[in-house]
């Protein structure tokens, strides 16, 4: 592993799973956490909400705490749609396969952190690739930001610009479509190569529009109101967008040396509310549209040789999701997976939404910031066997 | 006032069904492959479209046909006038749930069909279920199956529910109408809910 070794805390928490806590430089045996249950006072009661009910995207079940109007406390139940993934001693093209559909929506993440942690583990050169590799991390950060603001406008019950933004999403999957010849970057991915046809992609329209409706929402007093001073976290733990609304400039785009971007500035906030992670989201739209027009210079269409010398390895990457940081491990003996481990940003981020909801919040806050956290339960709850 | 006037400067955004962007993958295959495939989605050399996660391994050729679908039973006419979808995700990556919320989009708009989704079974004329087989879902299916009004459909969304797809077990139960694809494109879900409804032939 280059850019990573087995030992104790070094440097900021990145998240944990089953089997290890995950730092900025270090990968630690797991301490496990004591889950008390929470108990209610005589005069609340538990409003149970999930795992199946209108409203919910993923399957998640909540258990809330209030004496009726307030969130006194929450847990969060992921696993209810818990995959068993048969990964272990399947062959590295196969095992991509299934990576792919760890989270669909957020697979260009997911891929190129297994395929980078793949490649540290057989030492194969990997320089040829990461330009566009960037961007189409850079396109399903446009497309996820886009669905956690239409989130926003859809509990405010906004619907003209929830329905632009999907139109918006839309054509960014349409854009993803067209160069990567599937929606969800699907089998475009493989070590040292990246399949597309760049030339289609033409992001001017997308900086417009999104552009148009940054402004009008930032114009509208009732949506102000709605998402300014809820769902309020500062925590050191936390990761992606959450840590830069809060003042912390966590971003593996620039402190991780898994695949590094040049001359990026991370957009800040400071209050840690629901309206700062907006506004952290919706800068980052701009910010990876002209990321990705830098990138598009500087690639070349060639299929890249692929050399592989070693097939027995350990390796590790840390990458910036949309959500925040994801990692992979890898361990391959005769290029089969012998184990194979995801720090989801998921995990951090249920973390800090529990914080967050607890803070002084109502019952109707709670869509606002759930969604603002832009959490997929699908890469939490999956166990590689 | 202001969203409702930007929402009308905008004008129409839906598109007609016959004027389809061109999909890929996934898309109807044609041809003969002997490709030893991980999901066993080729016997004999043929197609196997109900197994199937387009991964573009093998030697079968695209055609960008966007109808696949199976409708294994006679649909009542009742749901031709309006049609009401309860989503469920059994075990899904997120890409199900995604192409299906797009049927929702400018572009699509279902709604002009008289589709819409429904906050709870208890007012849904069809279950749609998405995603592998996972045990703590099973129960919660079951009993939102049982809370739906008669008469009620089931369909299965994406190739994990219908086959198992790469990922895991298919749905223990039988569907009335197979939804295919690795995610189905929301052409695909379209044309098999208008089809089996009978809004097409």
């Amino acid at each position: 592993m280059k850019y990573y070794k087995f030992g104790d805390k070094n440097g900021r928490y990145i998240g944990s799973n089953d089997k290890y806590d995950v730092y900025e430089n270090t990968i630690a045996s797991r301490i496990a956490e004591n889950n008390e249950k929470i108990k209610k006072e005589p005069y609340e009661m538990y409003f149970n909400y999930g795992p199946s009910a209108g409203g919910l995207r993923e399957s998640v079940n909540f258990n809330i705490v209030t004496p009726g109007e307030t969130i006194r406390d929450i847990t969060v139940n992921s696993y209810y749609k818990r995959r068993r993934i048969k990964i272990i001693n399947d062959d590295i093209d196969t095992a991509l396969l299934k990576v792919e559909r760890i989270n669909g929506f957020h697979s260009a993440s997911n891929t190129v952190c297994f395929l980078l942690a793949v490649e540290d583990a057989l030492n194969i050169d990997n320089h040829n690739s990461n330009n566009k590799r960037i961007i189409e991390i850079e396109l399903e950060r446009i497309r996820s930001n886009l669905d956690v603001i239409k989130g926003l406008c859809e509990s405010a019950g906004f619907s003209v610009p929830e329905k632009q933004l999907l139109y918006l999403m839309e054509k960014v999957t349409r854009i993803i479509s067209d160069t990567f010849n599937h929606r969800y970057f699907f089998s475009a991915n493989y070590i040292n190569n990246v399949y597309g046809n760049f030339d289609s992609i033409k992001l001017d329209d997308i900086y417009k529009e999104f552009n148009e409706i940054y402004n009008g929402l930032l114009e509208s007093k009732i949506f102000m109101d709605r998402i300014q001073e809820n769902g309020i976290v500062k925590d050191a733990n936390s990761t992606g967008p959450a840590a830069r609304a809060s003042g912390y400039k966590y971003d593996a785009r620039i402190d991780s040396k898994s695949l590094v971007y040049n001359n990026y500035n991370i957009f800040a906030m400071e209050d840690g509310d629901t309206f700062s992670r907006f506004m952290v989201r919706s800068n980052e739209i701009f910010s990876s549209i002209e990321i990705i027009n830098n990138n598009l210079n500087k690639i070349n269409n060639n299929k890249n040789d692929v050399k592989i010398e070693n097939k027995s390895g350990e390796g590790a990457a840390r990458i910036e999701s949309p959500q925040g940081d994801i990692f992979y491990y890898a361990n391959i003996e005769n290029n089969k997976i012998k184990e194979l481990s995801i720090i989801s940003p998921s995990y951090l981020n249920i973390e800090l939404f529990k914080k967050a909801i607890k803070n002084n919040n109502i019952l109707t806050d709670f869509f606002f910031v759930w969604n603002s956290f832009g959490i997929w339960i699908s890469e939490l709850e999956v166990d590689f066997i | 006032m202001m969203w409702f006037l930007k929402g009308i400067k905008k004008r129409i955004k839906t598109e007609n069904l016959n004027d389809k962007y061109k999909i890929k993958y996934p898309s109807v295959l044609e041809g003969k492959s002997d490709y030893n495939c991980p999901t066993g989605a080729i016997e004999n050399n043929k197609w196997v479209k109900e197994k199937c996660i387009f991964c573009e391994k093998c030697d079968l050729k695209p055609t960008y046909k966007q109808d696949m679908y199976n409708i294994n039973n006679n649909i009542p006419d009742i749901f031709k006038k309006s049609f009401y979808l309860y989503p469920i995700d059994s075990g899904t990556c997120g890409a199900c749930n995604t192409e299906f919320n797009t049927i929702f989009s400018p572009q699509y708009d279902i709604n002009r069909f008289k589709i819409f989704l429904s906050n709870t079974p208890r007012h849904a004329d069809a279950l749609v279920i998405m995603g592998v087989y996972t045990e703590n879902m099973d129960k919660v299916i079951e009993n939102a199956y049982d809370a739906m009004p008669e008469p009620k459909l089931l369909i299965g969304l994406g190739a994990c529910s219908v086959s198992g797809g790469i990922i895991g077990e298919k749905i223990s139960k039988k569907f009335d109408i197979e939804i295919l694809g690795c995610p189905p494109s929301p052409y695909t879900i379209i044309n098999a809910i208008l089809k089996a409804r009978g809004n097409v032939k």
